[in-house]
Order: C-alpha cells, then sequence, then structure tokens
C-alpha cells in the first residue's frame, strides 16, 4: 500500500502503520513549550479578534435569553407555543438535548480514560468544560419550566408545603437526583483535573491578580509525587464512577419517556438508544467548539487531525447505534402487533411532522455515512459542516418523540398540532449564547489542554530537548556542579536563619528516579519528589505507601447508597405514604435511580475531598516556594526536597547527598523573617 | 504470581488433525443422539429434549458470538494489549460452522418449541396471524441460512488473514482486518440482534421488547469473556502461552468481565423496570410467569447472582489479579449466565412451566454434549497454527504492556 510505503517522510498522521502508534502530540515539542504554548493561550494580552466577534454574538443571544426570560414570567407561559394535548415542547426537548450534548465530555474523560486512549488527553479539558457548560443549559430549562424558577428548593427532598415529601417514584425527581449529580461529578473531575494546570499558571503569573486568582484555585498544588499517586488514584476512582453515571444520566432521561404507556415513549431500548444519542451529539459539538479552538489558539499541535478522525469514527459508530434503535423500533412497532404503536411509527414517517422525522432521519443516520470516507474525515471544514447536520439532526431527534407522540395521542379527539413562537425559538437560540458565551470565557482565562495529562504521554528519554536546549542544559549541570559553593554561600546569606530544607534540582525524570532510590536508602523520611506531571517509576524508587482512599470511596458509596433506600423508604413509605400509579408505598424498583445517584455522588465528593485532605490541600504555603527556580516544577523541571523536620537532617551531610546525585541545581531553602511570609504566587522568584 | 518462572512457553497444540478422530467429538455426538433417541422413542415426547438442546445451543452459540464480538472490536479500536489473546479469540468463533450443523435438530423440531409454527395455533391467534408475515418456519429458515453465512464469514476471514500473517508478517494484513472489522461489526449488530428476537424472544410469541437484542448481547459478550480467562487459565496449566500471556492481560480480561457484568445488569434492569412501570399487561405477562411460583428464586437469583455477587467479587484488582480466584468468577459469571439462559428459555406456555422450574437430566446431558462438541472443534481450530499471532505488528506492544492503575 503506498501509504505505508511514504510513512516515514510524510506528515499526515491520519496514515495508519500498524507497526507504530502515530505521535499524540505534532511538532518539535518538548514539556517546556507544552506548558508555553498552552498558557500563552491564556496569557497573551488579547485575544484574536475571531474570539471578540464569536464573543460578541453569544453574549448579545446569552443577553436576549435573560431578556426572555423577564418576559415569559411577565407575561406567562403563554407566550410559549405550549398548547394541549402538546404540554411538553420546547422546554424539554432543549432540557433533553443540553444534557446529551454534555456526554461526550465525559465519555472523552472517563471512558476513554478506562480504554486507555491516550489520545483523549488533547481534547479532554475543552470537552470536559463543555459538558458543564452544556449541562447548565439543560438545567436553565426545567427550573423555567417549574414557573417559579426562584423557588427552585421545590426540588429538594424535603416535605414542602402541607408536609407532602416528593414522589420519588417520579422519573422527573430521578432527573433532578442524576443530573444534578452529573453536574456536582463533572464539575469536581473537571476541575480536579484542572489543579495541576492551574498551578502552572499561578507560576507563570506576572500580574497580582492573576496570582492571586489562579493560587488560590491551585490550592498550592506542588507537584509532590505523594500527591500526585493519590491523585492518579481519584482520577480513576473518578472515571470507574463517572462511566456508569454518564450511562445512568440519560437512561433516566429516557425514563422520563419511556416508563410512561404513550406509544413512542414506553420502549424498553430507549435507555441505551438515549445514551449512544447523546455521546453522537455531545462528540459532534465537541467537532463544532474545537475545530475554530485549535485554528484561533494555535492547538493544532495538541488537537491534531487524527483527534478529529477518531470523533467522526465516534460519531459514526454511535450515529450507527443511533439508527439502529430507529430501525427496531420501527419494526417492533410492526412486530408488537399493537395498532397503535404501529400509528404511531407510521404517523411520525408520514403524517403532519414527516418533515422533522426526515429531517431526523437524514441528518442522523444519512448524513454521517460519509464520514466512512477518509477524505470527509480529514476535511477540517467538511467535518463541521457534517457536525453542524449532526447537531441538528439530534435536536430533532427530541422534537419528533416528544411532539410526534403527544400531538397525536391514544384520543384523536384530543390530537393537535404543535407551532412554536418567536420566542421558543429566540430562547433556544439565546441557549446557544449562553453555552458559547461560557466556552469562550474558559478558552480565556483556563487551560484549555490538559497540559499534565498531555505531558504524561509524550516521549521522555533524558535528554529528549531539542539539541541546542540539550546543550545548553549540559553548561548549566557543568556550571552548577562548579559553583554549588558559591551558590550556597551566596544563599546562605539569610544568616542567622534556621534552614527549612534542601532543593535539588533535575532535568530529566531518569536522573530523578536515581536521585531518589539514593535518598530513599539514605534513610530519610520527610523527603518529597516534585514533577510536572506523575512519573510512574517514582513511586518504587520512593516506596511510597498505597493509598487507603479506596476505601474513603467505599465508605462513601456505602453511606451514598443506604441513605438513598433509607430516605425513600422513611418518605414514601412512612411519614406520608402516598398511592401513585398503582405502585406498592415501597416499590424496590422505582427507588434504583436515586440510590445509584446518591452512591455515585457520596463516593465522588469522598474521592475528591479524601485527595485534597490526605494529601493536605489546600495548602497555601509552604516552604519549598520560597525556593529561587520551584516555580519550574509546574512546567519542565523535577525536584527533591528534603525537610530539615527530618531526623537525618543534616545541613553538610544532606547537602553532600544531593551533591553527589546529578541534579543540575542545589539549594538551602531558608525559613523566611517573621515579616516577609508569603504566598506561592508571591515567592521569591527572581 | 503470574506464571512460574522458568517454565517453558508452548504455543502450539500438537497435531490439531481432523475433528472427526477427536474421541471428544464421538462422545459429543453419542450423548446428543442417545438422549435425542431416548426422547423421541420414550414416551415423554421430544419436546423436553429439545428445550434442554435449546439452551445447551444457545449457550454456545452466544458464547461463540461473543468471541467474534471480540476479534472484530480489537481490529476496530486497533488494541494492543489484546493482541496476544486474539488468537484464542478467532478460534473460539471459528466454531461457528459447528453451531451451524447443530442448529438443524431446532429447524427439525421447530413446531414443538415455537407456537407460532403451529398452524393450528395460528389459526386461533389473531396477534399470531398478524406476525406471520415474519415468523414462520421458511423465513425462519431462510434468515438463520444468512446469520450463519455472515457469522462464518467473517469468523474465517479475520482468522484466515490472521493466520496469513503468521506466515507472511506483512502489516497491510492488519490493515484490511481493520477496514473490514467496521462493516463486520454492522452485520454482526443487526444479525445477533434479530438472532436473538427469534431464537428466544419469539418463544413467546405475544411479548416483544426492543432492547432484547442488547440484552442478549450483553449476556453473550460477559460470558465470552469470561469464557475467556477460563481458556487463558487453563491453557497456562497445561503449558501453553505461559509468558505471552500476562497477569496484566487477564486482569484486564477481569475487568471487562466485571465492567460487562454491569453492563449486563444496566440493560436487564432497563428493560425490568420499564415494564414493570409501564404495567401494561401485554408486556408484563413475560415477566410475572419469570415470578411465579419456584421461578421467583430464579429471578432472585438472577439478580444476585448474575450481577450483585460478581459486582463485588470482581471489582478488587486483587482478586483479578490472582489465578485461582479470577478462574473461580469466571466460572461463576458462565454458571450464571446457563441460569440467565434458562429463566428465558424455560418458562413458556407451551412449556407448561408454570411456576416450577423443570430441572431435567436432558439439561445436564445437552450442556455436556455441547460442551465436548465445541472442546472437540475448538482444539482442531486451534491446532491448525500457533496460539499466538505471531507476526502481529502490535504483538510487541501486547507483550510489554503493563496495567498503571
Amino acid at each position: 500500500m503506498r501509504g505505508l510505503a511514504v510513512l516515514g517522510t510524510s506528515s499526515d498522521i491520519t496514515l495508519d502503520d500498524p507497526t507504530r502508534r502515530a505521535p499524540l502530540v505534532l511538532g518539535e515539542h518538548d514539556t517546556t513549550s507544552v506548558t508555553d504554548t498552552v498558557c500563552g493561550v491564556v496569557e497573551r494580552p488579547k485575544p484574536p479578534r475571531a474570539w471578540y466577534v464569536a464573543f460578541a454574538i453569544s453574549s448579545t443571544l446569552a443577553t436576549s435569553f435573560l431578556v426572555l426570560q423577564g418576559y415569559l414570567f411577565g407575561v406567562g407561559v403563554g407566550v410559549w407555543g405550549l398548547q394541549n394535548p402538546v404540554g411538553w415542547a420546547f422546554d424539554i426537548i432543549n432540557f433533553v438535548f443540553w444534557v446529551g450534548i454534555g456526554h461526550a465530555g465525559t465519555l472523552i474523560s472517563a471512558i476513554l480514560f478506562l480504554f486507555r486512549q491516550k489520545w483523549r488527553t488533547g481534547i479532554n479539558r475543552a470537552a470536559e468544560a463543555m459538558t458543564i457548560f452544556a449541562v447548565i443549559c439543560a438545567l436553565i430549562y426545567p427550573g423555567i419550566h417549574l414557573g417559579r424558577w426562584w423557588m427552585p428548593f421545590y426540588l429538594l427532598p424535603y416535605p414542602n408545603a402541607m408536609q407532602v415529601w416528593p414522589n420519588f417514584r417520579s422519573p422527573l425527581l430521578w432527573d433532578v437526583f442524576a443530573v444534578g449529580t452529573y453536574f456536582t461529578v463533572s464539575l469536581l473531575f473537571w476541575y480536579m483535573g484542572m489543579v495541576p494546570d492551574l498551578a502552572s499558571l499561578r507560576d507563570r503569573a506576572t500580574t497580582k491578580v492573576r496570582k492571586i486568582a489562579y493560587g488560590i484555585a491551585a490550592l498550592g498544588w506542588r507537584g509532590s509525587h505523594r500527591h500526585w499517586h493519590r491523585y492518579e488514584r481519584a482520577y480513576l476512582i473518578l472515571a470507574a464512577l463517572a462511566t456508569p453515571l454518564v450511562l445512568s444520566v440519560h437512561s433516566v432521561v429516557s425514563f422520563d419517556f419511556a416508563v410512561s404507556i404513550l406509544p413512542g415513549w414506553h420502549s424498553t431500548i430507549f435507555p441505551p438508544y438515549f445514551v449512544a444519542g447523546a455521546i453522537f451529539s455531545g462528540f459532534a459539538m465537541v467537532a463544532t467548539l474545537l475545530i475554530p479552538a485549535r485554528e484561533w489558539f494555535g492547538l493544532k499541535d495538541f488537537i491534531t487531525l487524527r483527534h478529529l478522525e477518531n470523533m467522526c469514527k465516534i460519531i459514526l459508530a454511535t450515529g450507527s447505534m443511533v439508527g439502529y434503535a430507529y430501525g427496531v423500533e420501527f419494526f417492533i412497532a410492526w412486530y408488537s402487533g399493537n395498532a397503535i404503536e404501529q400509528f404511531t411509527f407510521l404517523n411520525r414517517a408520514l403524517g403532519p411532522y414527516a418533515w422533522a422525522y426526515w429531517i431526523m432521519v437524514v441528518c442522523n443516520v444519512v448524513v454521517p455515512q460519509a464520514f466512512w470516507l477518509k477524505r470527509v474525515r480529514t476535511n477540517v471544514w467538511m467535518i463541521w459542516i457534517l457536525c453542524a447536520f449532526v447537531n441538528v439532526g439530534m435536536w430533532f431527534e427530541r422534537f419528533v418523540i416528544i411532539v410526534t407522540s403527544l400531538a397525536n395521542d391514544f384520543l384523536p379527539s384530543s390530537w393537535g398540532y404543535f407551532t412554536p413562537t418567536w420566542v421558543d425559538l429566540c430562547m433556544l437560540a439565546g441557549s446557544f449564547g449562553i453555552f458559547l458565551s461560557l466556552f469562550l470565557l474558559f478558552c480565556r482565562f483556563l487551560p484549555m489542554v490538559a497540559m499534565a495529562e498531555v505531558k504524561s504521554v509524550m516521549p521522555h528519554a533524558p535528554g529528549y530537548h531539542g539539541a541546542d536546549e540539550e546543550h545548553a542544559l549540559g553548561d548549566v549541570r557543568k556550571a552548577a556542579g562548579e559553583s554549588q559553593e558559591s551558590e550556597i554561600e551566596r544563599t546562605n546569606a539569610g544568616n542567622g536563619r534556621a534552614p527549612s530544607g534542601l532543593l535539588a534540582e533535575f532535568e530529566s525524570p531518569a536522573d530523578l528516579i536515581r536521585a531518589a532510590e539514593q535518598v530513599r536508602q539514605a534513610g530519610y523520611r520527610h523527603w518529597d519528589a516534585h514533577t510536572p506531571y506523575p512519573v510512574h517509576g517514582l513511586g518504587r524508587a520512593m516506596a511510597v505507601k498505597d493509598t487507603a482512599l479506596g476505601w474513603i470511596v467505599l465508605a462513601g458509596g456505602i453511606v451514598g447508597c443506604f441513605s438513598g433506600l433509607v430516605l425513600q423508604w422513611w418518605t414514601n413509605a412512612v411519614d406520608y405514604p402516598v398511592v401513585i400509579s398503582g405502585k406498592p408505598f415501597w416499590s424496590l424498583p422505582a427507588n434504583i435511580p436515586i440510590t445509584f445517584e446518591l452512591t455515585v455522588l457520596f463516593s465522588a465528593i469522598a474521592a475528591f475531598v479524601g485527595m485534597f485532605v490526605l494529601n493536605g490541600l489546600p495548602k497555601l504555603h509552604h516552604w519549598v516556594f520560597e525556593a529561587e527556580h520551584f516555580q519550574r516544577v509546574t512546567s519542565d523541571r523535577y525536584f527533591i526536597s528534603i525537610e530539615s523536620s527530618d531526623p537525618k537532617f543534616d545541613l553538610a551531610e544532606s547537602r553532600a547527598l544531593l551533591a553527589s546525585t546529578n541534579s543540575v541545581r542545589n539549594e538551602i531553602v531558608w525559613e523566611p523573617e517573621e515579616s516577609s511570609v508569603s504566598g506561592p504566587g508571591s515567592g521569591n522568584h527572581s | 504470581m503470574g506464571a512460574p518462572e522458568g517454565l517453558e512457553e508452548r504455543r502450539a497444540l500438537d497435531g490439531g488433525g481432523s475433528v472427526l478422530s477427536s474421541p471428544a467429538m464421538w462422545v459429543g455426538v453419542t450423548l446428543l443422539g442417545g438422549g435425542g433417541a431416548a426422547a423421541i422413542f420414550g414416551n415423554g415426547g421430544s419436546q423436553r429434549f429439545l428445550q434442554s438442546y435449546l439452551l445447551a445451543f444457545t449457550f454456545f452459540l452466544s458464547l461463540a458470538l461473543g468471541a467474534l464480538f471480540f476479534v472484530l472490536i480489537s481490529h476496530l479500536t486497533r488494541s494492543g494489549w489484546s493482541v496476544t489473546l486474539r488468537r484464542l479469540a478467532e478460534d473460539l468463533a471459528s466454531t461457528l460452522w459447528l453451531a451451524a450443523l447443530l442448529f438443524v435438530p431446532i429447524v427439525l423440531g421447530i413446531d414443538e418449541l415455537y407456537e407460532w409454527a403451529r398452524e393450528d395455533v395460528v389459526a386461533h391467534d389473531a396477534v399470531l396471524q398478524g406476525k406471520a408475515a415474519y415468523l414462520n418456519t421458511n423465513f425462519f429458515i431462510i434468515r438463520w441460512i444468512f446469520y450463519f453465512a455472515v457469522w462464518v464469514s467473517l469468523a474465517e476471514y479475520f482468522s484466515r488473514l490472521s493466520g496469513k500473517q503468521d506466515e507472511t508478517g506483512d502489516p497491510e494484513l492488519t490493515l484490511r482486518m481493520e477496514r473490514a472489522s467496521a462493516p463486520g461489526m454492522l452485520l454482526f449488530a443487526v444479525t445477533i440482534t434479530f438472532a436473538s428476537f427469534d431464537l428466544l424472544m419469539s418463544l413467546d410469541a405475544h411479548w416483544f421488547s426492543t432492547i432484547f437484542g442488547v440484552y442478549f448481547f450483553s449476556g453473550s459478550t460477559v460470558s465470552f469473556f469470561a469464557l475467556l480467562a477460563v481458556v487463558v487459565l487453563f491453557m497456562q496449566r497445561i503449558g501453553f502461552v505461559r509468558h505471552s500471556v500476562t497477569v496484566e492481560h487477564l486482569h484486564d480480561v477481569g475487568k471487562l468481565t466485571f465492567a460487562f457484568v454491569v453492563f449486563w445488569a444496566y440493560i436487564a434492569f432497563s428493560q425490568y423496570m420499564l415494564i414493570w412501570y409501564g404495567n401494561l399487561p401485554e408486556e408484563t405477562g413475560w415477566y410475572e410467569r419469570r415470578q411465579e411460583g419456584d421461578w421467583t428464586w430464579a429471578s432472585l437469583g438472577l439478580l444476585a447472582g448474575h450481577f450483585l455477587i460478581p459486582f463485588l467479587f470482581l471489582m478488587s484488582r486483587h482478586v483479578k489479579r490472582r489465578r485461582g480466584m479470577l478462574a473461580a468468577g469466571a466460572t461463576w459469571v458462565l454458571l450464571m449466565h446457563v441460569l440467565d439462559l434458562y429463566w428465558i428459555i424455560m418458562p413458556q406456555k407451551q412449556f407448561d412451566t408454570a411456576g416450577r422450574i423443570p430441572l431435567h437430566g436432558f439439561d445436564v446431558l445437552c450442556l455436556a454434549g455441547f460442551a465436548l462438541l465445541f472442546i472437540a472443534a475448538a482444539k482442531q481450530t486451534m491446532g491448525r497454527r500457533s496460539l499466538i499471532p505471531e507476526r502481529d505488528p502490535r504483538l510487541a506492544e501486547a507483550m510489554a504492556f503493563e496495567n498503571e492503575g
């Protein structure tokens, strides 16, 4: 095959060569340039002009959304097109649409993580951000739909008017728990993943505001290997929790429809079918956002054409699952022999809403077939346009499911035809405004690419740096070795103060691991290694004990599970029993969704809080921040710190130990004078 | 843990040879043939035998289909870690030709198993008359010829190309298999869905559930991963693939078993919950038959045995990395898959099993007979070449692979 022959010289990384893995990052990048490029997006004084144009449009739409909300509440729900029989219309369609969009972010951050799809590191941060913004858009709609958005606490499980508890057997309440848990866990996952990168921004900050803002947000992260160890475990646990969670969220959303007996809604395939559709639309949205973003912010080396091609393949796969569900539903509608089922499906395809049905089929099933062609999958314009079709198609899928089933239900005398008003349409556009505004702000102020994760999937042979830099580093090392004495003399100028500890700087993980072995063998206990990303093999060298985080999470999960069960049992079966749809007061199947959601919620909070508490974070100040060069730990350098509190600590002996390693720079950090206590953002960086 | 150090690893079965020379084959044929003859000439009638036969057939068919799925998904995702396991899956999927042969008795006994195949029943049943365009014996046979044509050719295609790569080492073959895997997966999804409708769902020809194809798929997949663990552990015990399949691979097979246990539970719960909540008589009857009398215990047993127990047991990393424990967990999952299929197949109106579990010697006999036949067939396919895709371009990656978490 031609492709294989030219691979060696070609720069097209979408070519497949089974004998090697394609690089995940293009260009001549090393850890330094990854930090520079990604932080550079946030640090540049002004975003590109396209950003201003996009933000002007999206914030205008977002504002119009708020104004229209005022109009809606002022005049009443009649400004919408809701009517009988279509009492659920745009608000629920938009809710389901936006929740679905969010799913791609969790798929990328959690499921692809569990499946070791390392290419996800380039896109997971932006996709997770998109998840959070999409869920925010989704949550607005049921809030409005309640009619009194200033009383959202009516959704919470407490006995409101007349001591009545919410009905835990209602799928609408399951939604509250499912989407609420989803939002919380996604936020925790996103924020936790961002902490090391926020620390990078903190260490590079040049203005006071940035130092304080990123300094607080980074929680005093200092790249400690003991921290990384628990961080990685927490990441794995959160991924393992988010995976069933993301399946559950759209499943629960599908229950809103499928537990009823309305033809076209009551179908057992709804849960997996909704999940597949959610991921399908979510990936289309990720591509829609990232194609311009990688262009505007110069991130093409991290979000490569191969990333886009992979996303196209996932869109094709999930689109096929959606097509499968359409087909099976149609077949079973016929096979069931149920006249009303048969009518509903024929009515969708041929009835008054046939136009919407065929838009859905064309956009979701026919159009994505173009992704079979590699030429299409590697053409960013084509991808962007086809993904726009998918977004439209998936919005119409919700329209078709919701409106057609309600408009023509069991009673022909109550049939109607729903037409949206201008307010419906403008509020839909407005929700896009909110979504895009939030995303653009994210691009401007937060690291769009997970730097620490990208660094951990790059080749890091010692001396991986470019040739010139290698040369320069060699010089530094030599100079450092020669001038060690004088440097110590210089830092000794702190006269009379006690040392906080010693710090040795390394330029490669291999040097660091060797040095860590030496320090451990020397018998030190109060010491640590600091790295820009988790370095594997270091844990063994340092003899780090396995974390107990898993047990904390298990305890959290058990508490969540039992509180879910007890809450539902006590409220609906004991405190205020109400008969609903002929179900027993305590009906276990109906309690499973909320029990599951609370189990995941408590476990995830336990993982998040447990990780930071075990790490002793947040701790905004630490003696290592006083060191002169330590800020590079969040970019491209590796450090070993020995605390003066260590029983074996002896200034001369410990210094000699560190000097015998392959370090490029050694430093004594002195305790600060009483008056000059400073935070991580304002250490004495020169 | 892992394989004992210093032991030689063997990667090829001796001989292989014709499946007809295998004693297991002949014992299996004798068991099934003897059972069938006893049923036909005995006074109980052949229906009870056919029920057991259908159970055993479905069990082994689902395992072979699970193997085919694993081959397809490995290529589709350009999987590296699974290369050392893929040949075993190819060989297990290659037993599908045997399933095609063993399907014949089901066709012969079709009116004993399926009410829609009995003209006297259909004549008085308006619902079945409505479905007759799909549920009729001729179309049923045509469909199954199509399913087996698809499955056997997919299994043969991937097995043949992979075998060819052992000789030539050509990486282009990997690309060809990757390209074929995508349309292959589509064909697989459609065929396994309709096969499950035909084989299992239409046992109760009035009942319908759109998720049923996914349910059957989830059971097939989880039991295949369990089977893979059992097969690998057994082969290593008798001296094969001791080094090329490491504890890391077993750990991953354990993880996949665990994941699909959860997936099965998710699909099973979705189906149950929606039917329970909707409470329409045309749907709930199916579950009602499985909740009356002794069947209550089978249903609860499925909940505990097919979900809670393996979920808690296989959650631990420790368990998945210990040979004995993994073998126990995997065997348990396989047994629960038998229970799942038993629970689907047996409680039917036409089998007159209201409220009692009709355990019968035929169940054991048929499962044992099928097991022997499939072992003989698998041994033959495994004997054709090395148990490892020797020159797969990603073999080195698979051997070096280590779990991080």
